[in-house]
C-alpha cells in the first residue's frame, strides 16, 4: 500500500485525536462513527448524482423523508417489517426517481443551472407539503424491539443498532466505487459527468447515462430512508436537514470523490458527538456542521480551486 | 427618457396603496401588511438575483433583523424607529463582513452556503439563552404605534416603497449594466473592466439591509421573536416563489407575483391548516418547466409583440 507523502501528517493529527477522545470518552467515538454512517449513506447517493454526472437535486433529504414513510406505512398497514420492506420501497423509488427524471430534470439539463436548483427546491417543498397534507406534521415511530440493542464494553455500553448505516456507508460506497471503474454504464456515466457533448459524440446515450444514475440515487437515498425509519422519529421536515448536510458533506470530500464522503462524515460526525459529549453544550452542535462546511469551502475558493 | 405617460401609472397605484386604510377594516389591512412583508423581500431577493447568484439565505437576515430590533428594545430600552433602524444596519454590516468570504462562491455553493448562515445565526440565537431569550424568545411590552392598525399599515408601506426604490434605483443606473453583465458571463464582463466583487458586495449588503429591515418593523410590529418563527423557512420559500411567479429580473416582478400568491395563499390557510404551501412548491416547479420569465415577462412579451 502506497501512503500519499502529504497524507502522512493528517494521518497522525487523527490517531491522535482518536486517542484523545478514547482517553476522555469512548463512548464519543462510537456514537460519532455511527453518526457518520448515517451521514455517509445518505451523502453518498448524493455524490453519485451530483459529483458524477452534476445533476443538483436540493430534494435529496425530502426523497429520503418520503421512502421513510411509504415503509412506515407498509409497515404499519401489513406488518411488514421494514427491512422487508425494503426491496418493494426501492421498486417504487425508482418508478418514482424515473417519473421525477422525465417529467422535470429532463427539461432542465440544458437551461442555466440555477434553473435546476430552484426547480429541485419546488419538488423538497412539494414533498414535505403532500406529506405534511397526507398524514399532518404529527411524529411517528414503528415500536421495534431490535433497535436498541446495546453491547458493554468494560464499563462502557452503548448501543449497536446504529452500526448497521456504516455497514451501509461502507457497501455503497465501494459498491458504487466499483460500479464506476468496472461497468460499462458506470465508465459512460464518468464521460458524461466529463463532457456530455463528447460522451455523445463516442457514441454514448447521454440521456440514459443521466437517467440510470438519477434513478439509482434515488433508489439508494430512498433505501437509506427506510432504514432511518426503523431508528428515528419521521415527520415531514425530517429529510431537510439531510439535503443540506449531504451537499455540504460532498463539496467537503471534493467534486467527484465517493472516499473522500466517508473520511468527511467521520470528521463531522464525531466532531458533533464530541460537542454532545460536553456537559451543557449539545445546543451547539448544530452549528459545528456549518462551521466546518463553510471553512472547509472557503479554504478551497480562496486556494481558487474551481467549485 | 419616456414619456411623462409611463409615470402616472407607478405614482396612482402609490398613491393608491397608500389610501387603502381608509377604505379597509382591520383584517384586510392585516393582510395587506403580510403581503407587502413578502413583496419587500422578494423584491430584495431579486435585487441579488439579478448579478446571478441565488440566495437562500433571505429567513436568515430576516431573523437577524427580527433578534436586533428586539433585544435593543428589551435589553436597551432604545426608541422603536432606532431599533428599526438599527436591525437594518447590523443585518447590512453582517451581510458585508461574511460577503468577503461567501462572494468568492458561484451557483450551488453560495446558495447552500447563505442557507448554512441562516442555520448558523439561529443556532446561536437558540443557545445564547441569557441574551437572546433562547428558544422560548423574547416579547415586546408594547407594540409600536399602541397596535393601531392604520399606522401599522403605513409603516410596512414605506418599507415597502423603499425596498421598491432601491430596486428601481438599481435598475436605472449603472448596477443595472453590471449586474447583468455578471449574470451573463463574468469573464466578459471582468474584461469590460467591471468589478465583479465590489458590485456582488453592494448588490448583496443592500438587500440584506432590506431583508433585516423588514424583520426589524416585523418584529416591532408583531410584538415578539422565536427562533423558530423569526428564521421560519417560509420567509426563505414565499418570496422565492413569489418572485418566480410574477416574474424575476424585474422590480414588477415580485411586486405581482406577492400579490397573487399573499393574496391567494391568505385564503388556503384558512381552508387547509397544514400542507397549504403545497401550492408554492407547485407554482415554482410549473413556473421553472412552463414559464421561466414570469407573468411580468409574458406581458413584456405581448406588449413588444403589440409595439412591433
Amino acid at each position: 500500500m502506497t501512503v500519499n507523502r502529504k497524507a502522512v501528517p493528517w494521518i497522525i493529527l487523527g490517531a491522535a485525536a482518536v486517542v484523545a477522545i478514547l482517553a476522555w470518552k469512548p463512548t464519543v467515538l462510537i456514537y460519532g462513527v455511527q453518526r457518520a454512517g448515517l451521514y455517509a449513506s445518505v451523502a453518498i447517493p448524493m455524490a453519485l448524482v451530483l459529483g458524477i454526472v452534476h445533476i443538483v437535486n436540493l430534494a435529496h433529504g425530502e426523497i429520503m423523508m418520503v421512502s421513510a414513510y411509504l415503509t412506515y406505512n407498509i409497515a404499519r398497514s401489513i406488518g411488514l417489517d421494514p427491512w422487508l420492506a425494503l426491496l418493494p420501497v426501492a421498486l417504487v423509488m425508482g418508478i418514482m426517481g424515473y417519473f421525477i427524471f422525465q417529467l422535470t430534470i429532463r427539461h432542465t439539463l440544458k437551461a442555466p443551472e440555477l434553473n435546476q436548483l430552484i426547480l429541485t427546491f419546488g419538488i423538497a417543498i412539494t414533498m414535505t407539503q403532500a406529506i405534511s397534507l397526507i398524514f399532518t406534521p404529527q411524529t411517528r415511530k414503528l415500536p421495534l424491539s431490535y433497535v436498541s440493542m446495546s453491547a458493554t464494553i468494560g464499563e462502557t455500553s452503548f448501543g449497536v443498532y446504529d452500526f448497521v448505516y456504516v455497514a451501509i456507508a461502507l457497501l455503497m460506497g465501494f459498491g458504487i466505487k466499483w460500479f464506476l471503474s468496472n461497468t460499462r454504464m458506470g465508465k459512460a456515466a464518468v464521460a458524461v459527468g466529463q463532457n456530455p457533448r463528447g460522451a455523445a459524440i463516442v457514441g454514448i446515450d447521454v440521456m440514459k447515462t443521466y437517467v440510470f444514475i438519477f434513478t439509482v440515487s434515488v433508489i439508494l437515498v430512498g433505501m437509506t430512508g427506510s432504514v432511518f425509519m426503523t431508528r428515528q422519529s419521521i415527520f415531514p421536515y425530517v429529510g431537510s436537514p439531510y439535503t443540506m448536510k449531504s451537499f455540504s458533506l460532498v463539496a467537503m470530500a471534493g467534486i467527484g470523490s465517493i472516499s473522500g464522503i466517508i473520511y468527511s462524515s467521520l470528521l463531522l460526525g464525531i466532531a458533533e458527538a464530541a460537542i454532545n459529549g460536553i456537559r451543557g453544550a449539545s445546543g451547539w452542535s448544530g452549528i459545528v456542521f456549518f462551521l466546518i462546511i463553510i471553512i472547509v469551502i472557503a479554504v478551497r475558493a480562496y486556494k481558487g480551486r474551481k467549485l | 427618457m419616456k414619456k411623462p405617460a409611463n409615470y402616472i401609472f407607478p405614482l396612482a397605484l402609490i398613491f393608491a396603496g397608500g389610501l387603502l386604510p381608509v377604505f379597509l377594516g382591520a383584517y384586510p389591512q392585516a393582510v395587506a401588511r403580510s403581503v407587502f412583508t413578502f413583496m419587500a423581500l422578494a423584491i430584495s431577493w431579486d435585487m441579488l438575483l439579478r448579478s446571478g447568484q441565488i440566495s437562500f439565505g433571505i429567513a436568515g437576515f430576516f431573523g437577524l433583523g427580527s433578534y436586533t430590533a428586539i433585544i435593543l428594545s428589551v435589553r436597551a430600552g432604545v426608541a422603536p424607529v432606532v431599533a428599526m433602524l438599527s436591525a437594518a444596519a447590523f443585518a447590512a454590516l453582517v451581510a458585508f463582513l461574511l460577503g468577503f468570504l461567501v462572494l468568492r462562491l458561484r451557483s450551488t455553493y453560495f446558495s447552500i452556503t447563505t442557507l448554512a448562515l441562516g442555520e448558523i445565526f439561529k443556532v446561536i440565537i437558540h443557545n445564547w439563552s441569557s441574551f437572546t431569550g433562547g428558544p422560548e424568545g423574547l416579547v415586546l411590552p408594547q407594540v409600536v404605534f399602541g397596535g393601531k392598525s392604520s399606522s401599522l399599515y403605513w409603516l410596512s408601506y414605506a418599507i415597502l416603497l423603499f425596498a421598491v426604490g432601491a430596486s428601481v434605483l438599481f435598475e436605472k443606473s449603472k448596477m443595472h449594466f453590471s449586474l447583468t453583465a455578471i449574470r451573463n458571463n463574468e469573464i466578459a464582463a471582468r474584461t469590460s473592466g467591471i468589478n465583479i466583487f465590489a458590485n456582488l458586495l453592494i448588490a448583496f449588503t443592500a438587500s440584506s439591509l432590506i431583508q433585516g429591515l423588514v424583520g426589524g418593523v416585523h418584529v416591532m410590529s408583531y410584538g415578539f421573536a422565536m427562533p423558530d418563527t423569526a428564521f421560519d423557512a417560509n420567509y426563505t420559500l414565499l418570496p422565492l416563489a413569489m418572485a418566480l411567479l410574477g416574474g424575476i429580473h424585474s422590480t414588477w416582478g415580485p411586486i405581482i407575483g406577492a400579490l397573487l400568491l399573499g393574496v391567494i395563499s391568505e385564503y388556503l390557510k384558512l381552508m387547509i391548516p397544514y400542507g397549504h404551501l403545497l401550492v408554492y412548491g407547485l407554482i415554482i416547479i410549473l413556473v421553472i418547466l412552463f414559464m421561466p420569465r414570469g407573468i411580468y415577462g409574458l406581458i413584456k412579451k405581448e406588449r413588444s409583440k403589440r409595439n412591433g
